[in-house]
């Protein structure tokens, strides 16, 4: 076999420590080695013109490149032998500048140091072998699921260049939580004023398929090509017909929780999900309307001014799409309280969830946005306790970064609403992250009816009382027991991961994190992909955050799509990827669990693993794994090792 | 004969062979870094570069100690660091299985050293092949049992 070495002195910084004339005699001595070249810069356009015309006339075998780092130049040398009509996986770079001759402080032990790793590399590039880049033909279009602040944004961008979203959300109206917030922090701007126009360019698009009622059933395939089974419920109104006018909703004898107002009202069976929602159609609760119980009621169908609009036909469906990329945007939840039965939440009267207070604040809400106590009162004080549930080791363990701003807001509307009535924030901690939180910190500290306590654990506090006053007692920071009276009492829950976000990492095996959020491929630098292939995260079901950081998440997950999976182009497949010998193994599975992501499937039938080399990322954690040696990784593969190992202590 | 006499005589001419398995991301740029300040360090280590120390098959090691090395380093990235999630972590798995392997064998324990360089980290680098250096050279060769005695 022909090896040809090709020596570069980095001007004269390599060969200042390493006299090449020295270690070309050495380097000659290997067997196969043919010839040792040097070059003054072998990365410069003259350094590279000249090595791809040498390896065109020399046509070596293999390659050996002495120079600086591989992780700085193998890139552009792969590109000269490609250039040369050699495979460019032929090559293996000796790192002579980083680690040999700036390191070494005696130039003969520099000189044996670097003819050793020539040896190796020339030893190990003797068992490299060609490797081909594959590419498949992938679909442009993209899966969207969840129609909040990351959802919305990640479709307006992927529709942008031009491109069909598919948008798919459970529930009959975009727009996700903040949909049902009145105002924002930390301005105390107007939520709709914010949403709607971002809503109406949604709506408008018509390179977005909005699939509202509607959940992922099925996903089946891979990064570039997914097969996807959507299950949308019916809604037994037309959004295309209907005209929004309201007509039907008056007559409807029937009425059920408005979940919308987290249950503390009720709505009709056909209504909207909440005024000003949408798309501007209302729905039928199946199960609340007469028809479910077999009557024949047709009132809304009879106050309705447009035919066809009402449909007592519409059944379930399964809509299937092919899509390349899919961007989870499915949001969070929050904590159950009811974990905290000293809290008294769900058993003493005005204890609230702080969705549930936002719906209280809100005109679209279930008393128009006026705050009074069950026994309609106005309340005279208000305790919100934070980090329920956040902070806390025995229930979510991190902050969820949101509460403090919130409450902050509380406080302001209180005061605007109830200029009397005292606020009372009982905190674990306080945050105020960001160039605008700070501001409305000052603010809510600023209201002369606010006051601040800290209390040491939530496990000491508790809310108790006869009549609809609430005694919080609780023990403070520094250890002293103390009480206020509460007519109201808010609650923050901590932001935890939803059900849907749940079973829908089951059904994509997209991997999670140890609470339960999807898990990025890395926290800092990639926070909008997961860790397989073809699959993004954006919002809150990564992790808990506000509705710019979302809608922010959202734009990245877009650029990730966008540049990784452009529109036209064929997908490149990584050659450096896990492979199974299938005669070898012995389908015991082993590599399935230390893959990070899930590049390894089994088949049943023949009792084999099979590796994805698209999903595959190269890290062979897998082929260290196997106990049979039937797992190997392309370029890293076992020989190719043990030559290096034996060349470089030779 | 008298050659192996005179070395043991005075061991500080003893140069251990250690070879280090390093991953892509995290310690091998740790020890590019190490290049770029320009801090010299003892020339025993021979640096074998893997995608991920999740690589790093128990046999290179062993395959290592067969083959003339004293010592082995596994430098991996810091726990929440490493490239693909969790490959450091499976690789000090494989590592405290290795240490057992030593035992067996009757080899010793710090003749394989596993720890966290990260890139930024040359002078961690640095101070990791010295420390080994030493180490090693405490110890000595490693002595093979010779097969064609047995």
């Amino acid at each position: 076999m022909k090896v040809g070495v090709y020596f570069c002195q980095c001007g004269t910084i390599v060969s200042d420590k390493l006299d090449p004339e020295k270690i070309r005699q050495d380097v000659l001595g290997i067997p196969d080695v043919h010839y040792f070249k040097t070059v003054e810069y072998l990365c410069s356009e003259d350094g590279k013109n000249f090595l791809e015309q040498d390896l065109h006339e020399e046509k070596p075998d293999r390659v050996v490149v002495t120079a600086c780092s591989p992780r700085e130049y193998e890139k552009t040398f792969r590109e000269c032998l490609a250039k040369a009509g050699i495979n460019p996986y032929l090559m293996h770079m000796v790192n002579l500048r980083e680690q040999v001759s700036w390191v070494t402080a005696d130039p003969e032990e520099a000189e044996k140091k670097a003819v050793n790793y020539i040896r190796a590399a020339t030893a190990r590039v003797i068992h490299q072998a060609p490797l081909e880049e594959k590419e498949i033909e992938v679909s442009s279009d993209v899966l969207v699921v969840g129609a909040g602040p990351a959802g919305l944004k990640a479709a307006l961008a992927i529709a942008g260049a031009g491109r069909k979203v598919v948008l798919v959300e459970k529930t009959p109206v975009l727009g996700g939580m903040p949909v049902r917030y009145e105002e924002l922090y930390p301005n105390l701007e107007c939520g709709p004023c914010m949403l709607e126009p971002v809503l109406a360019e949604v709506l408008q698009d018509k390179e977005i398929e909005i699939l509202t009622l509607s959940e992922v059933a099925e996903v089946v395939g891979y990064c570039g090509n997914y097969d996807v089974k959507i299950r949308q419920a019916p809604r037994y109104v037309d959004t295309v017909k209907c005209i929004g006018c309201g007509e039907c909703i008056g007559p409807c004898p029937e009425s059920t929780a408005n979940l919308f107002n987290c249950g503390l009202n009720d709505s009709k069976a056909i209504s909207y999900a909440l005024t000003g929602g949408l798309p501007n159609a209302p729905f039928i609760h199946f199960d609340a309307c007469r028809r479910s119980k077999g009557e024949d009621c047709q009132l809304c169908k009879a106050a309705c001014p447009v035919e066809g609009a009402v449909v007592f036909t519409d059944q379930e469906r399964i809509l299937e799409r092919k899509v390349g990329a899919i961007i989870l945007a499915v949001g969070s939840s929050l904590y159950d309280c009811t974990q905290f039965p000293a809290l008294g939440y769900g058993k003493r009267p005005d204890v609230y969830t702080s969705m549930e207070f936002e719906r209280l604040l809100a005109v679209t809400g279930p008393t128009e946005g006026t705050v009074l106590r069950k026994d309609g009162q106005p309340p005279q004080s208000m305790a919100i306790v934070h980090c329920v549930g956040s902070l806390d080791k025995k229930h979510a363990a991190y902050c969820s970064g949101v509460c403090c701003q919130y409450a902050f807001k509380f406080n302001q509307l209180v005061k605007h609403k109830l200029p009397e009535t005292k606020v009372i924030h009982l905190h674990r901690e306080l945050v105020t992250p960001g160039k605008e939180e700070f501001a409305l910190f000052e603010r809510a500290t600023g209201n002369p009816n606010a006051s601040f306590i800290r209390y040491a654990d939530l496990d000491e506090v508790q809310v108790k009382g006869r009549d609809g006053t609430s005694e919080v007692r609780y023990k403070d920071a520094a250890g002293n027991n103390g009480m206020i009276q509460a007519d109201m009492v808010i609650l923050c829950p901590a932001v935890v991961p939803s059900k849907e976000s749940i079973n829908l990492a089951k059904l994509l095996e997209t991997p999670q994190d140890k609470f339960g959020f999807f898990e990025e491929l890395h926290g800092r630098a990639d926070a909008a992909q997961s860790k397989i292939k073809g699959i993004f995260l954006a919002g809150t079901c990564q992790g808990p955050k506000d509705i710019q950081a979302s809608m922010n998440q959202g734009m990245a997950a877009a650029g990730h799509v966008l540049s990784q999976l452009p529109m036209g182009k064929k997908l490149k497949i990584e050659p450096i990827t896990a492979s199974v010998n299938e005669k070898v193994c012995s389908g015991c599975r082993v590599c399935r669990t230390v893959c990070p992501y899930k590049a390894i499937a089994f088949d049943g039938e023949r009792g084999i693993s099979i590796v994805n080399a698209l999903l595959c990322h190269g890290c062979g954690t897998c082929v260290a794994a196997c106990p049979s040696g039937a797992m190997d990784g392309y370029h890293f593969t076992r020989d190719q090792v043990f030559a290096e190992i034996e060349g470089v202590l030779q | 004969m008298s050659q192996q006499n005179q070395e043991a005589a005075r061991p500080e001419k003893f140069e251990p062979k250690i070879i280090g398995f390093l991953c892509n991301w995290c310690s091998y740029a740790g020890a590019d870094k190490a290049g770029l300040a320009q801090n010299p360090y003892p020339p025993n280590v021979r640096v074998i570069k893997l995608m991920c120390s999740g690589r790093i098959d128990p046999e290179f090691v062993m395959q290592a100690y067969m083959k003339g090395a004293d010592g082995v380093l596994i430098l991996a990235c810091h726990f929440g660091d490493c490239h693909y999630k969790e490959g450091n972590f499976r690789a000090t798995q494989r590592h405290r299985m290795l240490l057992r392997l030593l035992k067996q064998q009757g080899i010793e324990q710090e003749r394989c050293r596993f720890d966290y360089v990260s890139a930024g980290e040359g002078e961690k680098f640095v101070q990791v092949v010295t420390e080994m250096t030493e180490t090693i050279k405490r110890l000595g060769p490693l002595r093979r049992k010779s097969r064609s005695k047995n």
